[in-house]
């Protein structure tokens, strides 16, 4: 593939990621049929084998004003946001939603969306607090299977074993695709961390039969080309998600590369692999229960703080940035503790909090700079 | 001080023993550790009957989270875990446990150490971040028992997964005490806890009576032993006598709050830093809170004592905070019919998103069903800086007067 393929990819996922939606109204327009959900731990494959394709909705920056008669100002600007949508028509090209239980705010925001927007279908996932032990396991199988048959009642089809099969054959491609992006990011060759996010972000609103046909372009156009990048200072951003590329390109713009990263809609999203034969079902929940935890989960096995170091040792990082939601209780109780191991171990920790209403890119910029400069100085 | 004149307050003649029970069990707890006793830290909701069977006294972070609060200490010891960069937009109690912990600060010099946790996140998600903190803190061992959300009616694979974690968590209190679990020292201390459930919603439901001989100022203070004492003989006996008392004010007539003209409703968390200024406002006021859906919530007593162990996996699954929020709105409009209410107030607590998030709904669902007004006050339970005093006293004057 000649690179000016590749180039116009990565351009067009970074401009889906830029705006999403206008996109996905279009394509339900022309009879494809969109579920929305929020989190990283829904069963894609069982909406996809149900013939859906599962959309991710990541907030929106705008004015919050129709969630305002339903959520407090303390609630995390991606429940907002998305409520706000929601309620002033905006989301209109999905038949429904898929609210799976990570946080607090999730857990209510389910019912006041249930209760508030008119949707055709409405499905919840009851997720366990505990991740990673055989009897949340066990438990997990036992949600998946009632969330299945909720998702046939709706579909007014079953969701065959074998179709499931294909689908997890299909979303495994995709983690490994992206997987090797990663690689090529953490070995410093030609693409920066913007664009592997571009590219993690864009498949959360493609098919991903489409997705994958096009990532393998994308890499077979990448490994040829040779404009490695050097001489950048590595860094690992951590968080939940960034709904637009604006802040890592900021970021990228002043001379750093994000080597790496632990989002819940980048290398979280892909950890993981399902297994392809055997029970499907049983499949989908060991991935979701053995996939390194997202904050809103426990697991006694997993020692997020040893996996960070790792990361960031692995990608060459000197800094760390937390990019987080302000009022996201999982992810700000974890902090303190992360950034102290990270420390210990050589590795800055900058922390930047962020509001979709407000963004404050500007002040943002300020900050990363200082942070760059103090680690240059080091 | 609030405007609101002075009021006399008809002391309840059962606080002298309230303070000495929760004195003894505070002394009990910090002076464990020279009897060879072992020390849980549990969050309210847990099921505490099984550390009774094994001789484990449990204690509550929240409650003394509460407690900090209420003696306007909080906000000094949340600076503390801010300073450790917990953000200030995180649960108060939270912030506060993790401040007294590390200063030893607070109203009683800290809590006494933990052997262990135990940690059940049928109230919220936070506790088991904080609860992780403080393993991480202690370095002692944490058990989390899980009990998933319930939309509707707990799912027999949801009370499944409860009942054996109930299991593994008698192995956890077996490992850690070197003891043998005895299922008839369970069936014990779950009787008596039943027993003390009984008593409890027994002394609330006194203030269906009109005139209330006892409102949610006194509620709140009185829950503290439901929280922490049930499952002991102790606490049968003083709830005892705090329900004899209420009995002979209602029969003698004497309500909470001297000419008692209105009946409200509170909803969520006490702002504790406020409890005396409240009651006195409200009482100036006439008006009596004659109930909550806090205290409340220690009151599920549908416990099958023959088969102990599913039926407490259920009971501890489908508790207040952990349900839809149509049953959360049932159960105010209940309580607006059992205890002839005038109306609600809801404390939107920005420390507490179970609580707290889904009330605007919940408020217009109540009005609908009831045709009733509500108030929603916005504030914090134990963070003050988050609170506007004047600006809550004019609301609520308002509010009274359209009533
Ligand atoms: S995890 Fe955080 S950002 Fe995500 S919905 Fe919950 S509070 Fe909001
Ligand atoms: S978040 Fe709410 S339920 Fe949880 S500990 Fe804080 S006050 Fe209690």
């Amino acid at each position: 593939m000649p690179p000016s393929d590749v180039k116009e990819i990565l351009q067009d996922w970074r401009d889906l990621w830029k705006e999403p939606y206008a996109a996905l109204a279009n394509r339900a327009e022309s009879g494809e049929r969109l579920l929305g959900y929020f989190c990283s731990y829904t069963p894609e494959e069982m909406l996809h084998a149900a013939g859906f394709t599962p959309v991710r909705i990541v907030g929106q920056q705008r004015n919050v004003d129709l969630a305002d008669t339903h959520l407090q100002g303390y609630c995390c600007s991606l429940a907002r946001t998305d409520l706000d949508m929601a309620l002033a028509g905006d989301l209109a090209w999905l038949e429904g939603a898929v609210f799976v239980q990570t946080c607090d705010t999730m857990q209510r925001l389910s019912d006041i969306w249930r209760l508030n927007t008119g949707f055709a279908y409405h499905g919840d996932v009851v997720l366990p607090a505990r991740l990673g032990d055989p009897l949340a396991e066990r438990y997990l199988v036992e949600e998946l299977r009632s969330f299945r048959t909720g998702l046939e009642k709706y579909a007014g089809a079953p969701v065959g074993d074998e179709a499931l099969r294909e689908s997890i054959r299909i979303y495994n491609r995709n983690r490994e695709l992206l997987g090797r992006l990663y690689e090529m990011l953490a070995a410093g060759a030609g693409i920066t961390g913007t664009e592997v996010l571009s590219c993690v972000m864009a498949g959360m609103w493609m098919r991903k039969e489409k997705h994958n046909e096009l990532l393998e372009k994308l890499l077979a156009g990448l490994e040829n080309q040779s404009a490695p990048v050097n001489g950048r200072l590595r860094l690992l951003i951590s968080g939940s998600l960034c709904t637009t590329p604006e802040f890592t390109e900021m970021v990228e713009g002043m001379g750093a590369l994000i080597a790496d990263d632990d989002l819940c809609c980048g290398h979280r999203y892909i950890e993981g692999e399902a297994a392809e034969e055997g029970d499907p079902v049983v499949a989908l929940a060991r991935r979701l229960s053995e996939r390194v935890i997202c904050p809103a989960k426990h697991s006694p096995g997993v020692d997020r703080a040893a996996y960070l170091v790792d990361k960031a040792g692995r990608a060459g990082a000197r800094g760390a940035i937390f990019f987080l939601q302000n009022f996201c209780d999982p992810h700000a109780f974890d902090f303190p503790w992360l950034r102290e191991r990270l420390q210990q171990e050589g590795v800055a920790v900058l922390l930047l909090e962020s509001q979709l209403q407000t963004p404050a890119l500007g002040q943002m910029q300020t900050r990363v700079e200082a942070f760059l400069e103090m680690i240059r100085g080091a | 001080m609030m405007s609101g004149d002075a009021v006399e307050r008809r002391e309840i003649k059962s606080v002298a023993d309230y303070q000495k029970l929760i004195a003894d069990y505070y002394k009990s707890a910090k002076t464990a550790y020279k009897r060879d006793q072992k020390v849980a830290w549990i969050t309210s909701g847990g099921p505490v009957e099984l550390l009774h069977c094994f001789d484990i006294i449990p204690v509550y972070p929240e409650n003394h989270g509460a407690m900090c609060g209420a003696t306007r200490m909080a906000v000094e010891l949340a600076e503390v875990a801010e300073g450790r960069g917990f953000s200030r937009d995180l649960c108060s109690y939270a912030r506060a446990d993790i401040g007294s912990a590390i200063t030893k600060g607070g109203p009683i010099g800290g809590l006494p150490r933990p052997d262990m946790l135990v940690c059940c996140n049928n109230i919220c998600g936070t506790v088991l971040k904080w609860y992780e903190e403080l393993a991480r803190f202690f370095d002692c061992p944490l058990f989390v028992m899980d009990t998933p959300f319930v939309r509707g009616e707990a799912t027999p694979h949801a009370v499944g997964y409860v009942a054996a974690q109930m299991n593994e968590y008698i192995s956890f209190l077996e490992q850690h005490t070197g003891m043998t679990f005895s299922e008839e020292r369970f069936v014990e201390a779950a009787t008596k806890s039943l027993q003390a459930l009984t008593l409890w919603k027994e002394i609330l439901a006194c203030s269906e009576h009109k005139p209330a001989p006892m409102n949610c100022f006194d509620a709140f203070i009185h829950m503290a032993p439901i929280v922490t004492l049930r499952g002991t003989d102790e606490i049968i006996t003083y709830y005892e006598g705090l329900l004899a008392e209420m009995r002979e004010r209602v029969a003698e007539g004497i309500s909470a709050v001297p000419e008692e003209k209105h009946r409200l409703l509170w909803d969520n968390i006490p702002i504790w830093y406020e409890m005396s200024d409240l009651f006195n406002l409200f009482a100036s006021l006439s008006t009596c809170l004659v109930a909550d859906t806090y205290t409340s919530a220690w009151t599920f007593d549908q416990i099958d004592i023959s088969d102990p162990i599913r039926s407490f996996a259920l009971a501890y699954t489908d508790i207040f905070l952990n349900v839809n929020l149509e049953r959360m709105v049932d159960k105010a409009v209940s309580l607006a019919e059992r205890y002839s209410a005038d109306g609600m107030i809801m404390h939107s607590n920005r420390s507490c998103k179970p609580y707290s998030l889904g009330q605007y709904d919940n408020a217009r669902a109540f009005t609908r069903r009831t045709g009733l007004p509500v108030l929603i006050l916005e504030a914090d339970h134990t963070d003050s800086r988050q609170y506007s005093q004047a600006q809550a006293e004019e609301r609520i004057r308002a509010f009274i007067e359209t009533l």
